[in-house]
């Protein structure tokens, strides 16, 4: 049964940390105090059908404060950005890029699915999400190019260099910040 | 520099409280000390109300005691007391245009509520520039002109319908001029009305007849009002009357034209459900109730012709214009319903079984094309499951901002009456908010859901989807309350479309030189205290014109507007502002530069080919001055050493 849940204030502050991270990125962030909580975002969404990603309720949760609600809700990551409720919002609420801002936030936060902290991991490790692997190489090869790209896998020193971009936009921190919280 | 009245300038400076409207924010007192120091000040005071009695009392005891030939009001927009400011002076013995006001609520304390010390600074800019002019204002002289008996009304819905009866009632002459063969509006497409469940028809017709037969209403139906010359008292308009190919007086109405007519049009009354003829009537109650040959459609067979025992018809009947002289003029132009092709989410136009509440009218209407049968259109079998789908268009910025204001009612009352032809019949109705406001509005919305079960989902529809084997309809929304999406399947979706302004509004605003709000519908001179009004003299608003409305409201309004223009018209002759701009003949160059630039037809020329100004149809609003190459215009009370003084003071550091 779930917990009763009793919600005793609001807090202003994440209401303005979304506009002012957002901001920072995508244009009328701010739109979301006018949003009149029609559904037309959760009934257009197609994560919504399959997933318990309910788009609305962010924006709710945005809109009045609640930002452990709206940080630490697994669903917060099955948006797949897809953008049509952003398309058909009555009142151009920039929806999709406030989600992607939250999640921002949710990581500044140390929260990240262990999925993504894994990804990340290759990437620092590797300097790519993605890896090339033996399968990569031999359709490389049948294709006539080059066993290894052009890149990071094939100049080591380059590698090094992305290490310390990464290492000095404070990339490297926050996931491991975010690997240990993810562990708790 | 005030020699006109013979003496040095004495101004006096009166600086409103506003309540806390202008205190809360601005440091009066600093004002008062400020103002008192102004060149040609030679009092200055403040008060809590200085439009109330006793504020005005102190303008008046000021003037006398010490003998102001100026006066400054600082307080609020003039739009709001400039009137009664200028009585005060002339009360007091003073010409009212030697009073100048400095708007330091609207355009200082309320929009600088947070910056307390700049806004105080922004008044004192604001008075010194008011002093600067009030020192250079000349006395000016009211001009008084008659009122034609006689009111123009465009439009007949139910608004254009009230106000003619009413003035037509009051003794005025009316002219009612409609675009369509027959009085009526939509009020005549719909079936019954809420919250009342009166019919329609049933209360409409009487009205109707009632125009026809009233002998101060000259009704122009099938008609277009093309132009509008003159100003409040004496506008010339000229009426296209629209060649109907059958002489009215002669035709019985009897129908046998139409019996006879091989051709079959969808007619737009039925908003094509149904068929017409090309010889037709809009629908059987039409008002006049004389036919009509659609002369794109009719191939000239002459049956109609053959028929016609009144020999009514005539095929060479031509467009007329005809010139009317009126005194005032209501506009009641209506609306359109917005058909939503473009929201493609809910397949309007593509699923034949998605329509529009309009349609729904035709279809529960005993004399609509089912003979009040609701049925699907797919099948023609009456519907099981009927979704009401709220705010299409409405209150959506990419459509229209604004709320319509009677879609929740009407499709409360829509899914009440499926209710009551087949009480087995589900019916939902998704909306975003439930707009019940009106009287005994609410009580309605509770008995359509306590006895007729109809069922209210709070979510915006996002999408519709067609099952193209049984033409069903797959609804999807979020059921908000729930926090759940929902997906559920209809025999028959309607659409509560938005309502927008009616086609003839752009015209009819350029005709009359009205101006719009940013919704599209016709500006009114004030929202709260001049809701019929426009800023043109003598033209007035009722109806959907203005802004969405129900019946009640739209009535109300036209009321209103009958009694605005019976007041006119009742007096019998209106003031006019002196503010009309005036030709110094022994610069004017004689160029025309300004007769081409003024909206207002108000310049021509004399013999001499100099410019002469029409002062009555001018508005002053300085154009031609503007555009003067030879400095030889001035509108009166906006002359350029006023201006120019005004604009120096503006950048006078320190006034002292």
């Amino acid at each position: 049964m779930e917990s009763s849940k009793l919600i005793k204030k609001f807090e202003a502050d994440f209401t303005q940390e979304v506009i002012d991270f957002g901001s920072k990125f995508f244009p009328e962030v701010e739109n979301f105090r006018a949003c009149i909580q029609c559904g037309t975002c959760t009934g257009s969404c197609p994560s919504g059908r399959e997933t318990a990603w309910r788009v609305r309720k962010l924006i709710r949760q945005v809109q009045l404060g609640l930002k452990e609600d709206a940080i630490r809700n697994d669903a917060l990551w099955n948006c797949t950005t897809c953008y049509t409720c952003q398309e058909r919002c009555p009142r151009l609420i920039p929806i999709t890029d406030i989600v992607r801002s939250v999640r921002n936030i949710a990581v500044y936060n140390g929260i990240m699915l262990p999925r993504h902290v894994q990804v990340a991991g290759l990437l620092i490790k590797y300097g790519h999400a993605v890896p090339i692997n033996d399968e990569t190489r031999e359709v490389r090869k049948e294709l006539g190019l080059d066993e290894t790209p052009p890149t990071v896998h094939a100049f080591p020193d380059a590698l090094g260099e992305v290490k310390k971009l990464l290492e000095d936009t404070g990339f490297i921190r926050l996931i491991e910040e975010a690997g240990r919280e993810g562990s708790k | 520099m005030g020699e006109k009245v013979g003496e040095e300038p004495r101004v006096g400076v009166f600086i409103c409280h506003c309540g806390t409207n202008i205190a809360g924010v601005i440091d009066v007192e600093e004002l008062v000390r400020y103002a008192s120091k102004l060149p040609g000040v030679v009092v200055a005071k403040d008060y809590r109300f200085m439009c109330s009695d006793p504020g005005q009392n102190l303008i008046k005891e000021s003037i006398r005691n010490f003998k102001l030939n100026r006066v400054v009001v600082a307080a609020c927009s003039p739009r709001l007391h400039e009137e009664t400011f200028r009585e005060t002076v002339r009360e007091a013995g003073l010409n009212p245009f030697l009073f100048e006001m400095a708007n330091i609520r609207e355009h200082s304390s309320w929009v600088h509520m947070w910056q307390p010390k700049e806004a105080t600074e922004k008044a004192k800019d604001l008075i010194r520039m008011a002093v600067a002019k009030a020192r250079d204002l000349e006395p000016l002289e009211v001009r008084k002109v008659p009122v034609k008996p006689s009111c123009l009304v465009i439009g007949g819905g139910i608004a254009g319908i009230s106000a003619a009866l009413d003035l037509a009632d009051a003794g005025f002459e009316v002219h009612l001029v409609e675009r369509t063969p027959s009085i009526g509006g939509h009020m005549a497409q719909l079936d019954k009305t809420f919250p009342t469940m009166d019919c329609s028809a049933c209360i409409l017709t009487p009205k109707m007849v009632m125009v026809s037969r009233h002998p101060n209403i000259k009704l122009h139906t099938y008609s277009e009002v093309v132009d509008v010359d003159g100003y409040v008292g004496n506008f010339k308009v000229k009426i296209l009357e629209k060649a109907k190919y059958v002489k009215d007086r002669e035709c019985t109405g009897c129908g046998l034209c139409a019996d006879v007519c091989p051709v079959h049009v969808p007619n737009e009354f039925e908003l094509g459900l149904g068929a017409r003829k090309a010889i037709y009537i809009p629908f059987p109650q039409a008002v006049p109730n004389t036919y009509v040959i659609d002369k794109e459609k009719c191939i000239e067979c002459g049956l109609c012709a053959q028929v016609c025992e009144a020999q009514a018809i005539d095929f060479n009947m031509k467009d007329k214009e005809v010139e009317v002289e009126v005194g005032t003029i209501i506009v009641a132009t209506g609306y359109d319903i917005f058909h939503p092709y473009e929201m493609q989410q809910y397949g309007y136009g593509k699923y034949e079984n998605v329509i529009t509440s309009l349609h729904m009218e035709r279809l529960l209407s005993a004399y609509g094309p089912t003979g009040g049968k609701v049925v699907v259109p797919s099948t023609g079998e009456k519907p099981k499951r009927i979704a009401f789908i709220q705010c299409v268009g409405s209150r959506d910025e990419h459509y229209f901002p604004y709320c319509s204001r009677v879609c929740c009612m009407y499709s409360l009352k829509h899914a009440r009456q499926i209710k009551e032809k087949y009480p087995d019949a589900e019916t939902y109705i998704f909306f975003i908010d439930m707009r019940t406001f009106g009287k005994g509005y609410e009580e309605f919305y509770e008995t359509a859901a306590k006895e007729y079960g109809v069922k209210c989902i709070r979510g915006k529809v996002a999408e519709i989807y067609e099952d193209p084997k049984t033409k069903k309809l797959i609804v999807r929304a979020e059921e908000t309350l729930l926090g759940d999406p929902i997906e559920m399947e209809f025999d028959l979706v309607v659409l509560a479309s938005a309502v927008k302004p009616s086609e003839t509004t752009d015209e009819i605003q350029r005709i009359l030189k009205l101006s719009k709000s940013p919704d599209g519908f016709l500006l009114e001179a004030h929202p709260k205290l001049r809701p019929v009004d426009t800023f043109a003299d003598g033209v007035f608003l009722a109806g959907m014109a203005q802004g969405p409305k129900d019946i009640p409201d739209a009535v109300s309004q036209a009321k209103g507007a009958a009694a605005g223009a019976a007041a006119l018209m009742g007096k019998g002759e209106v003031e006019i502002e002196p503010y009309y701009a005036v030709v110094n003949q022994e610069i004017c160059s004689g160029c025309k530069t300004c007769s081409g630039i003024c909206p207002y037809g108000a310049i021509s020329y004399n013999e001499e080919g100099k410019a002469e100004i029409n002062s009555v149809l001018c508005k002053g609003c300085g154009a031609c001055a503007a555009a003067c190459p030879s400095g030889a215009i001035e509108p009166n009370h906006f002359k350029f050493k006023q201006i120019l003084d005004t604009i120096i003071a503006a950048f006078q550091e320190e006034a002292m």
